[in-house]
């Protein structure tokens, strides 16, 4: 799910960087900081879509560096058990496949994919039902719901699941 | 404790035995009054404290008839039953049989003597009740009770508190307990003997008792006052050997006497374990029970050799080896019969049920059904695993399979097994499948809080009746079983059985619920048994070596080295022969030198395309771990010609790719002895080359020690291990973990520490190589640039700098030079460095966040060019070999080469030479020589051995194939060759360095380091492997 929230972060800053620019210089080494990095406690940050306030810095003894207090708004992506998420197939092995929707990997085990599909090794394996009329490999886009994720600092992992109304494919590839 | 009440009780007893023996047999003869009645108190008490009488009056029946003497000898019987009895008296109907047994022995000893069978008669008939003794017998009632009633009601109350139980423990005073050595399975024997010597030899036998216990072997316990009584009672008997007479401590005599509870009730579909025989430790299920022959007939997996089996039956010899134990399998009948063994079909006319009966044994459905005796299974803390419940499920089996083993498992549970807050369900009863969560926990019972409304608050349920309760989704942690240790998510509940992904090895593990705890921890369970770890190169016997991927309880996986196709096999600890911890380099398809922690594509076979640093090499086998490879833990097997390295160039010829690879060969000198953890070199240099092409300067991070900066990890030091784009996964010195970390997190100049800096690995000896290690380095200042701006990391740059560059430094790579004791060459080289050139190169640097990155590279093939012009280049002969020993040789030659450089360049002559030398292409050094043996790669030809006859002006070689050089004589280019590495005692040649041309014998070879003696001067020099080249004479 995505939220924009606004979350705040000390920013040193080198010294070189006074002066008239300050700002676009503090503005822009959050931007590079902050964006794409994931904290388990609100996710993957997004975007940073404005700053809403700079504090004041404090100037570090020794380095010359100052800290700024600096509260940003920002788009986060935290993927929920329960929640539906419509991902791309990244890899398909006999023990399910893996998926992504942006950032988070999910894995859907053989267990939650539908029984009726089946695992065909080969070239590029796949997942598909008897008739061959639905079939998951790599590119496919799949919807699933999240049922279990693991949140490490730097790191979400998921697992979800196919095998529910609604669910599977949604997309094939485009076929070259 | 009742067994000091009966030892009191024996006290007062013997003397009154002993005038009953004494006395009986004038009993027999005249006064049968007084003898029945003393009879019949002594049959009266034996009722109370034994039940047995009944047997007692079949024996007196049987002997009636049977017309055996009584007298003296009934007396003795009893009294012997009697010692039994006190013995006996704690422990159950076991013992029972027992005494039945040792009272058969007494009779049948007795039986042998004749008798008259009068006095029998006159005896026997006392004993039955009659009216005229009515009145005797209650006095001796009333005695008895007197005697006996108040112990009784001590032993057997139900009410006896502890401290009553306490005042019953043995004291001091009393009399002590002594272990006794007697035959190995006559131990109830020598009790008896000993009894019957107390009952012979009346109050000279000053021991109180004798016990033999089932359960000890070789040893029978004596009760006494002194040790002399014991050595004394024990004379003359053969089976006690009464030499070493051991006192029990007080503490534990009532340990000796204690009765282990045998609470676990056998019943059927219980699992067991055998603990003899063929089948020793297999797993079994009881089938059917008996208990009262003590025998369970269980099923079994047969493990039986048919082809043996058929011999025996047709009475062919059968050479049996004892070792051999035939794997479980199931009996098949038709391949039985294939044999020509004889299958009959029976009903068992108990069970109704039809058994293949071959050779005397029983099966049905393949499974083996087999009596045996009580003893010889065990049944607490069965613990089965998963692949034996699996091989034991045949189709048939339905849940209540599966509830039985549950019991089994539930059976063997731990003490706290259920914690507060744990998700529970239940199983059995009437409340099954009701779901709650554990509020508290007392003893047996859980309560719980139940999920569903309208049911009270709380219930307390039997901790059998209860199962742990996962959902898909929950993040868990084995905790017991053989996949201990293990963290995954729940994918699918299957039962009581989870199945769960791995965290590390996304993997499917199976566990029972009961097996795990809901976690958030984030572990791979075991990683080392032994002195092996996970991700290990070991050698298996028969030579076969592979890599450890994982660690099970006891045993490894190990993917094999067989490139093309992965093996894995499973390996106990003690089929490893060893660790190989070597560090050796091979080429890779264009030549390219692969060693350890360089990463490499793979070009063709089953995991072509995959990609990934190279953890192992041996034996021409690259041990490659792609973390996007989710089979084998991630390591991918590859022969080194079918991969190329990563930034490695294509065809030798290149200049780069060529240069890169060579001194390749010269970063890993085996001699430093560094830890293999700190071993980061690897990707490097190749980086570096990808670097001339123009692309991929971060690699040049992998491998690098660094200090993250910010972030959750902020301060922890580790080691890159693969750089993603804005990414970079380090593995941590403190922690056993890699973790992701942004790129401008962290920090990569940790000072001196970093290995790269550790410059005895350049300055071995040589300085040569010591300069491309500035190569290197630059990518290394990259991101420093482009978190850049930091003063700290301005200012530990420059003394950095000063380090690599100011030769006075400590620490230096010249300085490691110096302490090779050459003092000489680093005097020679040092006006080489140009003082001013280093710094120039400094304040070239310092522009923050110029692109610095990217420069360099540029620069330096600037820097080649124009020496490839450079006429002295061209002439330059070999000396600028990359592993000129010492240097001293490039002193003359550096001098002429010195107004060739550019002035300023920060790079020595000496570096430039070398690191450009073989860069020359075509053109390059001519630094193989005449007669010298090579082998000739040329691209879809096998490589042939061929002898350099001529080198010719423009850098190629004339080469007459063969190994001596006798077959065609064809012309190939320098990159198309490569010398011959010499082996000990072989004519040498050498090819650069001082004594570049000589001639002389390879007489031991030291790690890279070839002992030579100098054919012309006799000198023993150490050389360079590198430099030395298999001499074939015309």
């Amino acid at each position: 799910m995505f939220f924009h929230i606004v979350l705040e972060r000390n920013m040193q800053l080198h010294p070189r960087h006074f002066g008239r620019h300050l700002r676009d210089n503090l503005v822009a080494k959050l931007v590079k900081d902050v964006e794409g990095t994931c904290s388990g406690r609100h996710g993957f940050v997004v975007a940073i879509t404005g700053i809403e306030n700079v504090g004041k810095g404090l100037i570090r003894d020794g380095t010359g560096f100052v800290t700024f207090p600096v509260k940003y708004q920002c788009v986060v992506f935290r993927p929920f058990k329960g929640e539906i998420l419509e991902a791309v197939v990244t890899m398909v092995n006999k023990m399910g496949f893996f998926a992504e929707a942006g950032p988070v990997q999910i894995f859907v085990s053989n267990h939650l994919i539908p029984d009726d599909m089946e695992f065909q090794s080969g070239d590029m394996p796949n997942y598909t039902t008897s008739d061959g009329s639905v079939k998951i490999q790599k590119d496919s886009e799949v919807r699933l719901k999240i049922i279990g994720t693991r949140v490490d600092a730097t790191e979400i992992f998921c697992i979800g699941t196919i095998k529910d109304d609604f669910l599977g494919v949604i997309n094939d590839p485009v076929t070259s | 404790m009742p067994r000091r009440r009966h030892d009191d009780d024996d006290d007062d007893l013997e003397p009154e035995e002993d005038d009953v023996l004494d006395d009986d047999e004038d009993y027999e003869d005249e006064d049968v009054g007084v003898g029945s009645s003393r009879k019949r108190s002594r049959s009266e008490f034996i009722d109370d404290v034994a039940e047995e009488d009944d047997d007692e009056d079949d024996d007196d029946d049987d002997e009636d008839f049977g017309g055996s003497r009584r007298g003296s000898h009934r007396a003795k019987r009893r009294s012997g039953s009697e010692f039994l009895d006190l013995e006996a008296a704690v422990d159950s109907d076991e013992e029972e049989e027992e005494e039945d047994g040792e009272d058969d022995f007494i009779v049948d000893a007795g039986a042998e003597l004749p008798d008259e069978d009068d006095g029998q008669r006159m005896r026997r008939r006392p004993l039955l009740p009659q009216e005229d003794e009515q009145e005797d017998f209650e006095a001796l009632e009333r005695k008895i009770q007197e005697r006996y009633g108040k112990s009784s009601h001590a032993e057997y109350d139900e009410e006896t508190t502890e401290v009553e139980q306490q005042a019953l423990l043995p004291s001091v005073r009393d009399p002590k307990l002594w272990m006794v050595k007697c035959a190995i399975g006559h131990e109830r024997e020598a009790a008896v003997c000993l009894m019957q010597k107390s009952i012979d030899k009346g109050p000279e036998v000053q021991i109180r008792s004798a016990i033999a216990l089932d359960h000890l072997k070789n040893y029978i316990y004596i009760e006494a006052d002194k040790e002399a009584h014991v050595k004394e009672a024990c004379k003359g008997l053969r089976n006690i050997y009464a030499q070493k007479v051991m006192l029990v401590p007080i503490r534990e005599m009532t340990d000796v006497l204690s009765v282990e509870s045998k609470a676990v009730d056998l019943s059927r579909n219980t699992w067991v374990r055998m603990k003899i025989g063929t089948y020793k430790g297999d797993l079994a299920k009881v089938v059917d029970v008996d208990n009262v022959r003590q025998r369970v007939t269980v099923q079994l997996i047969p493990r039986i050799d048919l082809q043996a089996l058929a011999n025996k039956l047709e009475g062919r010899e059968v050479v049996t080896k004892k070792a051999f134990k035939p794997p479980p399998r199931f009996m098949n009948v038709e391949e039985a019969r294939e044999m020509h063994i004889r299958v009959e079909r029976r009903r068992d006319p108990m069970t109704g049920d039809y058994f293949e009966n071959i050779g005397g044994m029983m099966f049905k459905d393949g499974f083996l059904y087999k009596t045996v005796s009580m003893k010889s299974i065990s049944v607490q803390n069965i613990q089965p695993t998963f692949d034996e419940l699996e091989k034991f499920r045949t189709p048939g089996e339905t849940e209540d399979g599966d509830m039985a083993s549950l019991s089994t498992l539930f059976a063997n549970r731990k003490k706290g097994h259920f914690m507060k807050g744990d998700a529970v369900i239940i199983v059995k009863g009437d409340l099954k499948n009701l779901k709650g969560w554990v509020e508290k926990v007392e003893e047996e019972n859980v309560h719980i809080r139940p999920e569903m409304k309208g049911l009270p608050k709380t219930l307390a349920v039997n901790e059998k009746e209860l199962c742990k309760y996962f959902e898909p989704g929950n993040h868990v942690k084995v905790v017991s079983g053989t996949q201990e240790g293990a963290t995954g998510m729940v994918v699918k509940v299957e039962g009581h059985v989870l199945i769960i992904l791995s965290d590390t090895t996304k993997e499917h593990l199976r566990v029972f619920a009961d097996d795990v705890v809901e976690s958030s921890e984030v572990t791979s369970g075991v990683t080392r048994i032994g002195d092996y770890e996970l991700h290990d190169l070991v050698l298996l016997d028969n030579l076969s070596f592979g890599v450890i991927i994982r660690v099970e309880s006891e045993a490894f996986q190990v993917l094999k080295g067989v490139p093309d196709r992965p093996e894995v096999v499973l390996v106990k600890l003690r089929e490893i022969k060893f660790k190989i911890d070597k560090r050796v380099n091979v080429q890779d398809r264009f030549k390219n030198t692969v060693s350890v922690k360089d990463v490499v594509r793979i070009l063709d076979g089953p995991c072509k395309g995959k990609q990934g640093p190279v953890e192992h090499i041996y034996k021409g086998v690259l041990f490659i771990y792609d973390r996007h490879h989710l089979e084998h833990a991630g390591f991918i097997c590859a022969k080194s010609h079918s991969c190329v390295v990563v930034g490695g160039s294509r065809s030798n010829a290149d200049r780069s790719g060529d240069s890169f690879s060579r001194f390749a060969n010269l970063r890993t000198p085996p001699r430093v002895p560094e830890s293999p953890r700190r071993f980061p070199r690897g990707g490097r240099p190749m980086d570096s080359g990808g670097r001339h092409r123009g692309g991929r300067g971060h690699d040049s991070l992998i491998g690098s020690t660094i200090k993250i900066r910010q972030g959750p990890f902020k301060g922890y030091r580790g080691r890159v291990v693969d750089v993603n784009g804005q990414s970079v996964r380090v593995e941590l010195e403190s922690q056993m973990k890699v973790v992701t970390v942004d790129r401008n997190q962290i920090s990569d100049n940790v000072a001196v520490a970093t290995p790269y800096r550790d410059a005895p690995r350049y300055g071995m000896g040589s300085e040569t190589p010591m300069h491309p290690s500035r190569t290197p380095l630059h990518p290394y200042m990259t991101p420093m640039r482009d978190v850049g701006a930091t003063p700290i990391h301005d200012g530990m740059r420059t003394p950095m700098r000063d380090r690599a560059w100011n030769p006075y430094a400590p620490m230096s790579p010249p300085r490691d030079n110096w302490e090779e004791g050459n003092p000489d060459s680093w005097v020679t080289t040092s006006p080489q460095y140009q003082p001013g050139s280093p710094p120039s190169r400094t304040y070239e640097a310092p522009t923050p966040g110029s692109g610095w990155a990217s420069t360099p590279g540029g620069n330096y093939s600037e820097a080649g060019t124009p020496r490839d012009s450079t006429p002295a280049y061209a002439n330059v002969p070999s000396p600028y070999l990359p592993s000129t020993p010492g240097g001293q040789p490039m002193t003359p030659n550096s001098v002429s080469y010195l107004p060739g450089t550019p002035g300023g360049q920060p790079m020595t002559p000496g570096t430039g030479v070398d690191v450009m030398s073989p860069i020359g292409g075509e053109q390059e050094g001519p630094w193989f020589m005449p007669d010298i043996l090579v082998h000739i790669r040329r691209p879809g030809e096998e490589n042939t051995l061929g002898v350099i006859r001529e080198v010719l002006p423009d850098g190629t070689y004339r080469v007459g194939l063969g190994s001596s050089g006798g077959g065609e004589i064809v012309t190939v280019l320098h990159a198309e060759i490569d010398a011959v590495a010499p082996r000990k005692s072989d004519k040498i040649k050498i090819m650069g360095g001082a004594h570049r041309g000589a001639t002389g014998k390879l007489i031991g070879v030291d790690g890279t380091d070839g002992i030579v003696k100098v054919d012309d001067t006799l000198d023993v020099k150490i050389l360079d492997m590198v430099l030395l080249a298999k001499l074939v004479q015309p």
